[in-house]
């Protein structure tokens, strides 16, 4: 459609505005994440003299090796990969089992999504929610992390709306052909909501593996710290070395620098490789989640 | 039991509601399937939402953790008393309320814009590109975005600073800095959540019939004017719905981010109502007021939202429910 009016000064204006503007944009957001990088391999004499810009000097890769290595990091990670996937597989079932049923136009239905939707506006707050905790003796108990962010009442609008956008005659069809319930839960509508499920799933996953209020209230013990409690230590302590937990001879040439920029980058990882993968179901799911209405 | 004439009176009534409600139960029995698969959500809306409402009574006492709720003395509103004068508090309100604003008038037209400026965008590998590293920050935790900002503002061979002290300025240490550091705070959440909020607009722009830009081309409207009489009017609707339901929020200036990077150098000026309530209520144990403080959060919070979604139906006959 652009085709019917000839391009005019005032087109070629926009043009370079727009694209100047976007390409600025995408500087922005990804210097961070380049400089942290150069840093992450870069020598620790050209880190304290400010050479690090965007490329790394003098390359090496013995900071980077240091912190994977290190137990405590390994230890941390595999705390949150665990809670991560426990977490969303679970959150998963029951967010799209309970949003079944409050699709359906039944007696009691609407006073339930009442009660679900209040929870969302309204909280007790950090000290009931900590006294409940410390009741259920889930305190330093990695169930804490998991068990109270079961379902998120945004994320079942959504899987619930999703449910309600599908033809109503499929069910009717496969309840002729005498299937029940829960046969068309399980082999028609789970099938056919795997985008919108997908989405949230990444929704849930991101949740558990960013999550750092949650573990920084309720879990102290050490062997039991996620990644982003690791990482905090390493990024606000000022003695990176003592997170690393190694002997000031191992890293005589690293800087506090060096080591906090190698921490970030091996945590940032497992997001960047997944996530072009993920992209093309969130993109779905958000249009789903927000265009409604 | 009672009279005749209740008796009487009360078996008429009955009598009509048992009809409507028994048709009710039928049908509710007769999809009773749909019920069970129900009690796993509604156990955890008991236990892990509900529960907690009940523990807000805490604030009404002053709460002994031996004792319980229910063995705790109750002392009225004495901890709001203390919240209203507590001098602490005034300072954490105002900061609160002082980074959510710099973050509404600042962060939210952002957003908009770029929605606009990339739907003037032709070339689509280009335009994938730049949604693929906008939207991005938003999937980085709180923790790592301090240590990406930790290391390119460091004064020790920081970038920023690098810059800074390249054109002759001296160099700041911007997470230690009172002056500063709501800056900081408002310019990495614009940097985290910037791209990621601006998919509701590039949806809302999808959403507009093509027919009018076709109709103003002809009409001899340039791209500009297009985007301003049409693109802009389009996404309007949307534009004050997210508007009204970002106010609702302005007393959550972001807790969790300000957690991963503040210092007790700036409490001062970055301490804000969340961080308060985690510091006065598990540092220092101070159950009661804390949860005081909570509620207040809460209880403003809560009218905030439902007035937003009432102005928003009269307005545009939309809301969130």
């Amino acid at each position: 459609m652009e085709r019917l009016t000839k391009r005019t000064k005032g087109d070629l204006v926009l043009d370079t505005a727009v694209y100047f503007f976007l390409i600025l944009l995408g500087v922005i957001m990804l210097l961070p994440l380049i400089n942290v990088l150069s840093k992450a391999v870069s020598a620790e004499w050209a880190i304290t003299s400010g050479k690090v810009g965007i490329l790394p000097v003098g390359f090496q890769l013995d900071t980077m090796k240091e912190v994977i290595s290190s137990s405590t990091f390994i230890r941390a990670f595999g705390v949150s990969v665990g809670v991560t996937v426990v977490g969303t597989i679970i959150s998963i079932l029951m967010t799209a089992l309970t949003a079944y049923p409050l699709s359906k136009r039944l007696p009691g239905i609407p006073f339930i999504m009442v009660l679900f939707i209040f929870t969302m506006l309204f909280s007790g707050g950090l000290i009931p929610n900590y006294l409940l905790m410390r009741q259920l003796h889930l305190i330093n108990n990695l169930w804490v992390l998991i068990l109270p962010g079961m379902i998120s009442v945004f994320n079942l609008l959504v899987i619930k709306s999703y449910y309600e956008s599908l033809p109503e005659a499929l069910e009717e069809s496969a309840r002729i052909d005498g299937a029940k319930t829960y046969t068309i839960l399980f082999r028609i509508i789970l099938p056919l909501s795997m985008p919108v499920i997908a989405t949230i799933a990444l929704f849930y996953a991101v949740g558990f593996w960013n999550d750092y209020f949650g573990p920084m209230i309720y879990i102290n013990d050490t062997a039991l710290k996620t990644l982003q409690l690791y990482l905090q230590d390493v990024v606000m302590d000022a003695s990176a070395a003592n997170a690393v937990n190694k002997s000031v001879d191992d890293l005589m040439n690293m800087s506090p620098e060096g080591i906090r920029a190698a921490t970030v980058v091996a945590s940032t990882v497992p997001i960047l490789f997944v996530y072009p993968f993920l992209q093309k179901y969130f993109i779905k799911g958000v249009l789903i989640g927000s265009v409604k209405g | 039991m009672g009279t005749g004439v209740t008796d009487l009176k009360r078996k008429n009534n009955v009598k009509r509601v048992r009809t409507s409600s028994a048709s009710k139960w039928r049908l509710a029995w007769r999809n009773r399937d749909y019920y069970v698969l129900l009690i796993p959500g509604l156990l955890f809306l008991l236990l892990f939402k509900y529960t907690p409402l009940y523990g807000v009574l805490i604030a009404f006492q002053d709460f002994n953790i031996f004792e319980g709720v229910r063995g705790s003395e109750w002392v009225g509103l004495e901890q709001f008393h203390k919240l209203v004068q507590s001098e602490e508090f005034g300072r954490v309100f105002m900061n609160t309320l002082l980074i959510s604003v710099y973050k509404i008038v600042l962060l939210f037209p952002f957003p908009i814009l770029i929605a606009l400026v990339l739907n003037e965008v032709r070339l689509m590998f280009f335009k994938r590109t730049i949604q693929t590293i906008i939207y991005l920050p938003h999937f980085l935790s709180w923790v790592i975005i301090s240590g990406l900002f930790v290391t390119i503002l460091s004064t020790s061979g920081g970038l920023v600073n690098n810059i800074i002290q390249s054109l002759g300025g001296e160099p700041i240490s911007f997470f230690v800095s009172n002056e500063y550091f709501r800056s900081l705070v408002v310019f990495t959440a614009g940097w985290k959540e910037t791209g990621w909020n601006a998919i509701v607009f590039i949806a809302a722009i999808a959403g507009i019939d093509q027919e009018q830009y076709e109709a103003a081309a002809i009409d001899g409207a340039g791209r500009i004017r297009r985007m301003l009489h049409i693109s802009l009017p389009g996404i309007l609707p949307t534009v004050v719905l997210m508007f009204i339901l970002r106010l609702g929020s302005v007393l959550d200036a972001g807790t969790e981010q300000i957690l991963t990077m503040y210092n007790p150098v700036v409490y001062e000026t970055a301490d804000v109502i969340g961080t308060f309530v985690y510091r006065i209520g598990l540092g220092k144990m101070d159950y009661s007021f804390s949860t005081a403080v909570g509620l207040f959060n809460s209880v403003v919070g809560f009218i905030l939202i439902i007035s937003g979604n009432f102005i928003s139906r009269k307005l545009l006959k939309r809301g969130i429910w």
